[in-house]
């Protein structure tokens, strides 16, 4: 009997009820538990742990007995300053507006614990403590959730708006997610931007950072920019003070579908590309297919020469170390910087 | 007449009860595996309950808000066997709160996030389920969004067996009449 699916979905499935379950299927959410080190924490600041509201925390005080209410007022501050150093959420200011952690209006600072989310809206800002190894400042119309803080590892989601951040921590422990990409800091200034769309640009001002997605990799140094986009992930790194016509070209390249329009972009950009270009050529080396492989590594062997201690042949089959050698002759920095610490996170510590 | 009851149905809601009642007390000892157990049981439910509420942008902030609060005055709760009652309350205070403080706010509509675009025509069904009474609302919520059998949203509300089942058929039927689906 059709109507026995709606009880038991696991018996013969009603055609139309299975097509709304797929369809609002997708509002199903994954979001994670609240941090209960944080809500520990605000219930023992009490109101003034801005992300909690101060009425809940007000009336569980009354809930405490009165005689864990008398106990050492030293034992108390004790506890929740070990609490608070404990607490894995990070301070968030209010620069200008009204953000909102949650649905909560942030009116000074407050807490941003894991698995909140920060909002701004059209008229406010505001400045993340990234625990002690730098900040963020969350522009305008942007939405950014923590998703993880620990020692040695910070994460962050920026499901939509615009991110600066300035990081002055040892490479890879700042990871912003993206909808179609995943920054990691190498110790930099950058700014991440991403649109309703999920498509979005990095553009690194110091430092350099790494942008990645389902293995494809993109190195932007400063003063470069990369576009992101969820069909592909991250696009060809360029410098933002190349010739405009290479940008528009390298868009097409990475985005477009037109195969033999692509063909063509590639023939501008071989050709066209300045020695200062030579960080883009080395990302195309990997992202053309192998019958223009070769063109791509003429073409970045005539801005900068190929290492005498690789050969041709490895290039070609895309060997990572060979192509780390190559990367290390841009003079950008040492590829093995990204190499050494690239690799699972340390585990949690609880 | 001495009602009488089914052994085998007791049993098996006894032993949920004090699997239940176990959990609570270690949440309310302050044991973190404890509370992440409660969350996964019953986070689908108060989401649920949210989504037929408040714009879906905010729900899964609201659910936090709801489990913190749930968390600061689960000693409050006298009966562990009524915490999935207790928490659906909560989450409809919650949405009730949400919705008195941001009546003056400029009301968006349910926005895409960026990466998971949602098909109007998604919104729109949803739309539908939010006019309908609230008993369907959330049961049908329970059962389309988040997948929940009916003998899981009747564990986990504290319904009735019998009136999950008569919520979601009703709610369906509704739901047909009003998409304009053939039933």
């Amino acid at each position: 009997m059709k109507d026995d699916y709606l009880w038991d979905p696991s018996s013969a499935p009603d055609p139309e009820v299975e097509r709304l379950e797929r369809m609002l299927g997708r509002l199903r959410s994954n979001a994670p538990a609240p941090d209960v080190d944080q809500v520990r924490s605000a219930v023992l600041l009490g109101p003034r742990s801005a992300t909690l509201k101060g009425s809940r925390y007000v009336s569980l005080r009354f809930l405490v007995p009165t005689l864990a209410a008398a106990a050492s007022i030293v034992a108390m501050i004790g506890l929740t300053w070990q609490t608070t150093r404990g607490t894995r959420s990070w301070e968030v200011s209010r620069m200008t507006g009204q953000p909102r952690i949650g649905s909560a209006p942030l009116a000074g600072t407050g807490r941003l614990g894991v698995g909140q989310t920060l909002v701004t809206d059209a008229a406010s800002r505001a400045r993340l403590d990234v625990s002690t190894i730098g900040q963020a400042t969350v522009d305008t119309d942007s939405r950014v959730r923590l998703v993880d803080t620990r020692e040695g590892h910070h994460k962050l989601a920026l499901e939509r708006g615009t991110l600066h951040a300035f990081i002055t921590a040892p490479p890879g422990q700042f990871v912003v997610d993206t909808p179609s990409a995943t920054a990691t800091d190498l110790g930099c200034v950058y700014t991440l931007h991403v649109d309703e769309d999920g498509t979005g640009v990095l553009s690194v001002t110091a430092g350099w950072v790494a942008f990645e997605f389902n293995g494809r990799e993109s190195f932007v140094p400063a003063g470069a920019s990369a576009r992101t986009d969820p069909r592909i992930g991250p696009g060809t790194p360029r410098y933002d003070d190349a010739a405009l016509e290479l940008q528009a070209a390298l868009d097409d390249f990475d985005y477009g579908t037109d195969a033999a329009a692509k063909a063509r972009d590639l023939q501008f950009l071989l050709s066209s590309a300045t020695p200062r270009d030579a960080m883009t050529l080395w990302h195309l080396i990997a992202r053309v297919s192998p019958a223009d492989r070769a063109a791509v590594i003429d073409a970045l062997g005539a801005r900068v020469p190929m290492p005498t201690s690789i050969t041709r042949e490895a290039v070609m089959r895309l060997d990572k170390a060979a192509l780390d050698q190559w990367w290390d002759a841009l003079g950008l920095r040492d590829a093995s910087w990204w190499r050494k610490w690239k690799g699972p996170y340390p585990a949690v510590v609880k | 007449m001495e009602r009488v009851l089914n052994p085998v149905a007791l049993h098996r809601v006894t032993d949920r009860e004090v699997s239940l009642s176990g959990t609570i007390r270690a949440v309310a000892a302050g044991d973190r595996d404890a509370f992440s157990q409660l969350y996964a049981d019953y986070s689908r439910m108060v989401h649920a309950v949210l989504l037929g509420r408040v714009p879906r942008r905010d729900v899964d902030d609201l659910v936090q808000d709801v489990f913190v609060t749930a968390y600061t005055r689960i000693r409050e709760l006298r009966e562990p066997a009524a915490f999935g009652g207790w928490i659906a309350t909560i989450a409809r205070n919650r949405a009730t709160d949400y919705l008195r403080q941001s009546r003056e706010q400029v009301e968006l509509p349910d926005e895409l996030p960026g990466g998971d675009p949602i098909e109007a025509e998604t919104f729109a069904v949803l739309d539908v389920i939010r006019g309908l009474p609230e008993a369907y609302r959330d049961t049908l919520l329970m059962r389309l969004v988040e997948g929940m059998s009916g003998q899981e949203i009747a564990d986990r509300t504290g319904l009735a067996p019998g009136s999950v089942r008569v919520n979601l058929h009703r709610g369906m039927k509704l739901l047909r009449d009003k998409l304009g689906l053939e039933t």
